[in-house]
């Protein structure tokens, strides 16, 4: 590693609709070096590299290659000057074999006209063993693991020349063996003078793998320090930060009745990795449990399993001190559980549908919506109608297409919806997810009303304020396990330590 | 903010661009309103009118004849003596709208269930054969029972016939244009071959057995005629059996759960099985309905006006059948009652108008069949496109709703 | 790339012991039961075909519970209609079987199959790059007017397969600005083309012809092979210039799409639009030029049926009568690949001329038989023989970011 710059970016801004995702940043990587891009969900790391991929343009600043001023209009000019990215969701053909995958764009010709398949193999095969990638170049894409493939991402890089290589949030898709294997093959790559932006949010792996790191916050350039010398606490401190921040004021809360119980759970995903890991608590009535940690940890399955959308492994869910065994979400519904979903517009609300039929969307089989299988709309337009007002929706009546609404009302139809079936338990998941601040204040303080009428609410939320605004528990949701639990004053510092992984206690 | 989880293969922005079919057939309807229906119609006699003109026909006169030819100067000229060339035109316009009702019905339903039925042609056959089978035996019932067990009889057979394809979709998966549109030739065959020389459906009338023809149903299976003769196709009660059924249409899908959860399904399967309906059931149930409705309109053509049918028929069926014709009917009425009404008077009036009733000097009738065959090709053409959605509406209210799924993920760091 | 075919690798004593093997095996016993009857071998005791089926059946009863149910539940179908067919067999007229089951049905089957065999790999072609086109029936009529057409105005059938070719390309560029670049849903576009060509071609059929063609115009001719002895000439010593281009296809759009680069990017198109993207490939150029050689593929055979020997220089109103259909399910039956929709394809024909030779029986027989490909696809599609598996992207409208 020298100390020779082959990547600049300067005073780099990039404005999105509502958000400022970089504010003069600044980066720069040496060749033959590992510089991991540290942050939170939302401080500006993807952003920042799709711009120097070539998917965005900054608008302000300059980007240098080797010295030389750059500007790309396209992934393809960054590829042609040496920029290789792995992205999260990998661009691979499952159909295909590795060797295609590799070669594709760029395929090696044999008779003028005819796939040089053989060559293409011998090719992969020879920079597999060089890197020793362990992967086959004959293999179907969709048979070999999650290791493997983004090590045939990498590959793709490696044979278009890239140097610079850029990996966005890497281990997110893989078990802990896996990216030690792929810390090895960094280093490897490294040796071959390949430079590598490492961007992550997980303090270990970074001190693990880098030599440089920068953190981003909000947006930021917080600092950019040499990894000797960091210790896993000062790099979270520069994460989380000491902002203080919008707090609501609540009354403490009293708490009664065990409403929401979850004992031993064990979920997979689809690829049947266990994503919740022996999770286990409880939600009083009249208590707010907010669930913190970052994205990817669990979460989704979590809720999931919790709303009936998918199996548990093994565990049991208690609602209202009823066994849920099995369950479909209409069963889940039934048993007195409301869910404000993660995701609006595909899971929460028919946007074709009017406001009032979205509001009936669980309960238009029952009367007074309608009877014996015939439909009363007057009666879903007076309950839609009392709900708006009551939950001060804008942008539209009762016969409004939900779609037409801003984020915050529609979310505003979600929760008046969930809130007015009086379920004993709620769970919100990312319940102000791009909303603005009105809304955001408007459904936090919706929220606690709900606590103090006695309802357990279960608070998902990648939103550290978020959850600190509004939670009398915090849980700490770290690789599918529960690694804290807080009662009472907790600083945001400890928060943010667990929920990166830290073992270590913050300073009181 | 977190990037939106999606497995490995697919992106976030690629999800959210291709809305269900339902949604954008939808979209199209709020879209324009009535607007975008009319400019369709119009570009599409435009260009037909083209084609008629770069051929040496002047295309004007030849329209004017088809609208004469589909009984509409009746409205100058109101009698009710069929006795005027314009009224009996009148009638049989009637007479092919009916039909188009039932088929387009068919169609609609399905869309908004969010599948697109093809199959109108083959569970309007279907329904065919079953009326004509209670029509032709079970002679010695009076007429209510008898009329009423073949109509119900066909639209079961017409429900069971597109159950197939809806059983299909949602136990394996397999698509339910491939699975109806064969289910279309199944049922072609099997008609020819029932009702050809020898087939077991084949008249039994002496003199007749080289016929492909079936027997003629019973008196006493035969709906009342209403206006006109009976002898001489007149309009018969059918046209109210499919006025009926436009209501009932209606009736479902905006006045019952049923109708609820087939819409949600169409626009939405996700939230609608979070919403706890039974997305595979409604799947089964909306195909079913308008294969139903595809049957009724085959048993009112039998027991209306057509009273037998032959191999030949069928066979005629095949190209241009009316089931679809239904699919023009129905995406030019955006799937709704009152579309599917004015679409098939169009298309009845423009069908019949080409056909028999053209006495025309500047056009002949087989060409100014074909001619119609064209508008429909654009006008199904067009609505598939969104085209005019494009422009008649303002396209910034669109994009609001698509990029709330993207703007998070692109300002996602 | 099914998991069974992958398995040839495998060594031969693994392979005996996967129960699919067994499966292949008793369904192929089903169909060897029925011909067991037929001439040649023409066994006369309705005994051999019930033996052979009764095999089949045990052995696909014996797959169904080693884990493939599909598989084995269609050998004891198989099983069983190979029974009933070759019972039927043995007890009709030695006469009529050799009348019905001669060499000439190998020579229609493949007359029939070809204008499938284009259709099949012609719709291959577009849905490979990721775009539908049901609007295959409309095309292959264009061609096989405008085949007429041009060999009658142009003199020969040289100028009436090109000007047919140009007009199946032509009506594809249409739809593939409708479904490539606006977008639309490719299914309404497919079906809105197929009433458009029914609507031209008859149009200007009515216009030029009056409804019927006239005089001669110059046909396709046959390729004749002789001095192979007596089967092999009644078989395949006369067939058509088209039949043997359509087997040449086949062998080149295999090459094409499997030996070649710009078939590796075809078919990424196909399956993940935004990789190929991601790698430079213009997706709206190859998905273009797919669906327009599509096009023009399925013309020509529009013009068989037009121009080569069934047709002989004829055109009637909507000729091709459902065959583009057919096409399309010999395409999914054959799960996209060019061998496979070859055979579908051959299959089809083998049962539209058995149909045909079936009349010699009685008519009804052959209307019954002509329904069979039909059943053939829906099965297909309901995932019985193993899992058809489009491409990923197959239908969907990509748009760039």
């Amino acid at each position: 590693m020298s100390d020779e710059l082959v990547l600049e970016m300067r005073g780099i801004r990039k404005e999105f609709p509502g958000v400022v995702a970089n504010d003069d940043v600044s980066f720069d990587v040496r060749r033959g070096e590992v510089h991991a891009l540290l942050g939170e969900n939302g401080a500006g790391k993807s952003t920042l590299m799709n711009i120097l991929y070539g998917l965005y343009r900054p608008d302000a600043g300059e980007i240098r290659l080797n010295g030389k001023p750059v500007l790309f209009g396209s992934a393809s000019d960054a590829i042609e000057a040496g920029i290789g990215m792995v992205h999260q969701h990998f661009m691979l053909i499952p159909v295909m074999t590795v060797a295609e995958n590799v070669v594709l764009g760029t395929e090696p010709v044999k008779d003028g006209v005819l796939l040089d398949e053989a060559a293409a193999e011998k090719r992969v095969a020879d920079m597999a063993k060089t890197f020793k990638f362990a992967v086959e170049a004959g293999a179907l894409v969709q048979d070999i693991g999650v290791g493997q493939q983004q090590r045939v991402e990498i590959m793709k890089a490696l044979y278009r020349n890239a140097d610079i290589l850029i990996l966005d949030e890497p281990t997110a898709v893989l078990t802990p063996q896996e990216a030690l294997d792929l810390f090895e093959i960094l280093r490897t790559l490294q040796r071959e003078g390949i430079s590598i932006v490492f961007i992550s949010h997980k303090l270990n792996e970074v001190l693990e793998i880098a030599d440089r790191i920068t953190v981003l916050r909000r947006g930021k350039t917080i600092e950019t320090v040499p990894r000797d010398g960091a210790t896993e606490r000062s790099l979270a401190r520069a994460m989380v930060g000491r902002d203080v921040l919008l707090r609501v004021e609540k009354p403490p809360s009293q708490a009664g009745d065990v409403l929401l119980e979850v004992e031993d759970l064990w979920v997979s995903d689809d690829r049947g990795i266990e994503k919740v890991r022996g999770v286990s608590f409880e939600v009083r009535a009249g208590e707010i449990v907010g669930i913190a940690g970052v994205d990817g940890n669990g979460q989704t399955e979590l809720i999931e399993a919790l709303t009936g959308l998918r199996r548990a492994e093994r565990g049991v869910i208690r609602v209202g001190g009823r066994k849920l065994h099995q369950s479909s979400a209409r069963d889940v519904l039934d048993a007195g559980l409301g869910h404000i979903p993660e995701d609006r517009q595909r899971r929460g609300l028919v946007l074709e549908f009017s406001l009032a039929e979205n509001i009936a969307l669980h309960d238009y089989g029952e009367p007074p919506d309608s009877k014996w299988g015939w439909l009363f709309p007057g009666r879903l337009v007076e309950r839609a109608r009392r709900l708006i007002q009551e939950f001060d929706v804008r942008g539209g009546g009762p016969l409004t297409p939900a779609g037409a609404l801003s984020g915050g009302n529609q979310q505003k139809v979600v929760a008046a919806r969930e809130i007015s079936r009086d379920p004993k338990a709620l769970i919100a998941a990312q319940p102000t997810r791009g909303l603005d601040v009105g809304a955001i204040e408007y459904l936090h303080r919706r929220i606690v009303a709900e606590r103090d009428e006695g309802r357990a609410i279960l608070l998902v939320s990648l939103e550290l304020d978020e959850i600190f605004s509004l939670s009398d528990r915090i849980l700490v949701l770290y690789e599918g396990e529960i690694v804290g639990k807080h009662e009472g004053a907790v600083s945001e510092e400890q928060i943010g330590f667990e929920m990166v992984g830290l073992k270590e206690e913050a300073p009181a | 903010m977190s990037e939106p989880k999606k497995d490995l293969v697919e992106s976030p922005e690629q999800a959210a661009e291709t809305g269900t079919l339902a949604a954008r057939l939808s979209l199209g309807q709020r879209a324009g309103g009535i607007a975008v229906p009319i400019v369709t119609v119009v570009l599409a006699f435009l260009l037909g009118g083209l084609v008629v003109l770069a051929t040496g026909h002047n295309p004007l006169l030849a329209y004017r004849d088809i609208f004469d030819g589909a009984g509409l100067n009746w409205i100058f000229h109101p009698t009710t003596s069929t006795q005027a060339l314009s009224a009996y035109n009148l009638t049989q316009t009637l007479l092919q709208s009916t039909t188009l009702i039932f088929t387009g019905l068919a169609v609609a339903f399905a869309f908004r269930c969010g599948m697109f039925n093809i199959g109108g042609e083959g569970q309007y056959i279907v329904g065919l054969v079953v009326a004509n089978w209670i029509g032709v035996n079970f002679a010695g019932m009076s007429t209510l029972p008898h009329v009423l067990i073949a109509i119900i009889g066909a639209t079961l057979a017409g429900a069971a016939w597109a159950g197939i394809a809806g059983v299909l979709k949602a136990t394996t998966g397999a698509h339910e244009v491939i699975s109806t549109i064969m289910l279309n030739w199944i049922a072609i065959y099997t008609a020819t071959w029932l009702f050809g020389a020898g087939g077991p459906l084949q008249t039994t009338a002496p003199g007749q057995s080289t016929n492909p023809v079936s027997s003629d149903i019973a008196h006493t299976a035969e709906l009342p005629v209403i206006w006109g003769a009976k002898g001489f196709q007149g309009l018969d009660i059918g046209f109210f059996i499919a006025i009926a059924a436009l209501v009932v249409f209606w009736a479902l899908i905006n006045r019952t759960t049923l109708g609820f959860e087939v819409r949600a399904v169409g626009f939405n399967p996700d939230a609608a099985a979070y919403g706890g309906i039974n997305v595979k059931k409604n799947l089964i149930r909306a195909m079913a309905i308008s294969g139903a409705f595809a049957g009724l309109g085959g048993a009112v053509d039998m027991l209306g006006y057509l009273y037998h049918y032959g191999s030949l028929d069928v066979q005629n069926s095949a190209a241009g059948g009316v089931g679809f014709i239904g699919i023009a009917v129905a995406l030019l009425g955006r799937n709704t009652a009152v579309g599917v009404f004015l679409g098939s008077l169009l298309f009845g009036g423009l069908i019949y108008g080409t056909t028999q009733g053209l006495s025309s000097s500047v056009i002949q009738p087989e060409l100014a069949s074909n001619v119609t065959l064209i508008i429909e090709g654009l006008v199904v053409l067009f609505i598939g496109a969104d085209l005019l959605i494009l422009y008649v509406w303002n396209s910034r209210k669109r994009l609001r709703r698509q990029p709330p799924a993207q703007a998070p993920a692109k300002a996602t760091a | 790339m099914s998991a069974w075919s992958q398995s040839l690798d495998n060594p031969v004593s693994e392979r005996l012991r996967d129960p699919a093997t067994t499966g292949y095996v008793a369904l192929g016993l089903g169909a060897f039961a029925a011909f067991l009857a037929i001439p040649p071998i023409e066994a006369r005791s309705p005994a051999w075909p019930v033996a052979v089926g009764i095999v089949a059946i045990a052995l696909g009863i014996w797959t169904a519970t080693r884990g493939r149910r599909k598989l084995g539940y269609g050998a004891v179908v198989a099983g069983l209609l190979g029974i009933g067919l070759g019972i039927l067999a043995t007890r009709s007229g030695t006469g009529n079987l050799e009348t019905a089951f001669d060499a000439t049905l190998i020579d229609q089957t493949f007359g029939l199959a070809t204008p499938l065999v284009f259709g099949a790999i012609a719709g291959m072609f577009s849905e490979r790059s990721g775009v539908i086109n049901i609007g295959l029936e409309g095309m292959m009529l264009m061609g096989a007017f405008f085949g007429v057409y041009g060999s009658d105005k142009g003199g020969s059938w040289v100028v009436g397969l090109l000007i047919g070719m140009a007009s199946g390309g032509l009506l594809a560029l249409v739809y593939a600005f409708f479904a490539i670049h606006l977008r639309s849903d490719q299914i309404v576009g497919g079906t809105a083309v197929n009433f458009l060509a029914v609507g031209i071609t008859g149009y200007f059929f009515q216009l030029v012809y009056n409804g019927q063609v006239s005089g001669n115009v110059s046909t396709v001719p046959n390729v004749h092979i002789s001095g192979l002895g007596n089967f092999l000439e009644s078989s395949i010593g006369n067939l058509s210039l088209l039949t043997w281009a359509s087997f040449a296809l086949v062998i080149l759009a295999y090459i094409v799409l499997f030996k070649t680069p710009i078939g590796l990017r075809i078919r990424a198109c196909g399956e993940h639009p935004r990789a190929a993207d991601t790698v430079g490939i213009n997706v709206y150029v190859i998905r273009y030029c797919c669906v327009v050689l599509s096009g023009l593929l399925v013309a020509i055979g529009g013009v068989y049926l037009s121009l080569g020997p069934q047709g002989n220089g004829t055109f009637i109103f909507d000729m091709t009568s459902g065959k583009g259909f057919i096409a399309l399910a010999a395409m999914i039956f054959g799960n996209w690949r060019p061998a496979g929709a070859f055979a579908a394809a051959l299959l089809f024909g083998f049962s539209n001329a058995l149909a045909l030779k079936l009349q010699v029986y009685s008519p009804q027989a052959s209307t019954l038989f002509a329904i069979l490909p039909y059943v053939l696809t829906l099965v297909a599609v309901a995932g019985v023989i193993g899992r058809t598996v489009a491409p990923a992207a197959d239908g969907k409208p990509y748009a760039k970011q």
